[in-house]
C-alpha cells in the first residue's frame, strides 16, 4: 500500500518581527523561533497544494495576561478589514465560563500568561489560500490563575487569497516562544 | 532516530452522494458540491484503529441546521435505533448551552450559508466494538456574521467493524459544496 503523508510542516519563504530587542528565525525543520515579539508574521505558508491548516504554539509572554490577535496576510501585507473577522469565544477559568461576541479587524487567536513556556494553543484554518472566506478555530490553554481554557471559533469575510498570517500582542507584551504550520494534506 | 509519518492520507474506495457531484481527488480528498448526502466507503481499515476527519463546507441555506452522520459498512449505513448517543457544547452569540440525545444518527457539527470547518477524531471504527467520535468545530448560526462552536462527541454502540461514513444536511433543500479527507493515525 502507498501511504500519502497527511500533515505537511509548511516552511515559512520568510517572516517578520517587532518589539524591544526581537528576534525570531526559520529553524531547519520548518518551525519559527521568536523571542521577545510583540508580533511575528509568516509569509509564504499558505499555497494552492492544501485547503486546511494547524498552527500548533507554545510560547510565553512578559505581560502577566496577553492576548495574541490573528491577521490574514497576503504578499506581506496584513488584512485589517474593520468588522471583517468576527468571532465567538469561551473561556473557562475555575468556576466560570463565560462567552463573548465580537466583529473587529483583528480575530482573537491565543491567550498567554507569563510562565515559562506553559501555554500551549492550537489553531485550525480552512482554506486561507482559497478566494473565499476563511475560518479558523483555537483551542487554547494557558497559565492564567494556574490553568484557563479558551476555545474560540472565528470567520474572516474577505474573499482573498492568504499566503500568510500575523500574529500580533493586543496589549504590546513581549512574548517568546515556537510555532510551527502544519498543511493537511489532500 | 528514524521519523515515520504518524498521519496517512487515506483514498476512499469509493464514493457515493445525492446532489450533483462528489469526485474522489488524486491523493485521496474528496471535493463535493451541491450534495445533500456524501458517503465515504472503504476509509477505515486493519491498518489504524484511529482517524481524524477534516472538512470544510458551504451550504445553501441562511437558517442553521446540524451536519448528521452515520457509521457505514459494506456500502449500508448502520441506522439502528437508539444507537447513538450525543452529547454537544454550543457557543453562541452570548450563550453557552450542552444537550445530549440518543437517536439512528449523530451530528458533527452545524451548518450555515457559509464557511464552516470541523476535525473528528474518530476511535476505533473498524474494531468490532463500540465506537466513539469527537469533533472540534466552527459552526454557523447561519451568517458568515455568526460563527458558533458546535463540538459534539458521539458513542455508538453497536460492536461493528465499519469501513466508512456518511454526512448529511437531512433536507434536500440544504446543499453542501466542500472538501472532507480522511486521515489514519499511525498505530
Amino acid at each position: 500500500m502507498t501511504t500519502v503523508n497527511g500533515l505537511v510542516v509548511m516552511t515559512p519563504t520568510s517572516i517578520a518581527s517587532a518589539g524591544s530587542g526581537n528576534s525570531s528565525s526559520i529553524n531547519a525543520d520548518g518551525s519559527v523561533d521568536f523571542a521577545s515579539c510583540t508580533r511575528i508574521s509568516l509569509n509564504g505558508v499558505f499555497t494552492s497544494s492544501y485547503d486546511n491548516y494547524m498552527v500548533v504554539v507554545r510560547f510565553s509572554s512578559s505581560g502577566n495576561e496577553d492576548v495574541f490577535g490573528a491577521r490574514l496576510r497576503s504578499s506581506g501585507t496584513d488584512n485589517a478589514a474593520a468588522s471583517s473577522y468576527t468571532f465567538r469565544m469561551v473561556q473557562a477559568s475555575g468556576t466560570s465560563k463565560s462567552p463573548s461576541d465580537t466583529s473587529t479587524d483583528i480575530a482573537y487567536a491565543f491567550y498567554v500568561d507569563n510562565d515559562i513556556q506553559s501555554n500551549g494553543n492550537i489553531l485550525f484554518l480552512w482554506r486561507p489560500n482559497l478566494a473565499q472566506p476563511t475560518g479558523g478555530r483555537v483551542v487554547n490553554q494557558d497559565s492564567f490563575s494556574s490553568a484557563r481554557l479558551t476555545d474560540i471559533a472565528w470567520t474572516h469575510n474577505q474573499s482573498v487569497s492568504y499566503d500568510g498570517i500575523s500574529f500580533i500582542s493586543l496589549n504590546n507584551a513581549l512574548s517568546s516562544g515556537t510555532l510551527t504550520v502544519f498543511g493537511f494534506n489532500q | 532516530m528514524m521519523s515515520k509519518n504518524g498521519l496517512h492520507l487515506i483514498t476512499p474506495t469509493s464514493v457515493a452522494h445525492t446532489g450533483t457531484s462528489a469526485t474522489i481527488n488524486t491523493n485521496g480528498s474528496v471535493s463535493f458540491t451541491a450534495c445533500q448526502t456524501v458517503s465515504l466507503n472503504g476509509v477505515f481499515t486493519a491498518d489504524y484503529d484511529n482517524y481524524q476527519v477534516v472538512m470544510w463546507y458551504d451550504a445553501t441555506t441562511t437558517v442553521s441546521g446540524t451536519l448528521k452522520f452515520r457509521m457505514r459498512l459494506s456500502g449500508t449505513d448502520n441506522t439502528t435505533a437508539s444507537s447513538y448517543v450525543q452529547q454537544y457544547l454550543n457557543v453562541t452569540r452570548n450563550s453557552v448551552t450542552g444537550f445530549r440525545q440518543t437517536t439512528s444518527q449523530s451530528e458533527l457539527n452545524q451548518f450555515g450559508n457559509d464557511t464552516c470547518g470541523l476535525v473528528a477524531n474518530f476511535y476505533g471504527p473498524f474494531l468490532a466494538q463500540p465506537t466513539a467520535v469527537r469533533t472540534v468545530t466552527l459552526g454557523s448560526d447561519g451568517a458568515i456574521t455568526a460563527p458558533t462552536i458546535y463540538d459534539c462527541v458521539t458513542t455508538h454502540n453497536q460492536s461493528t467493524a465499519y469501513d466508512g461514513f456518511s454526512f448529511y444536511t437531512g433536507s434536500g433543500l440544504t446543499l453542501l459544496t466542500g472538501r472532507v479527507a480522511v486521515y489514519g493515525m499511525r498505530k
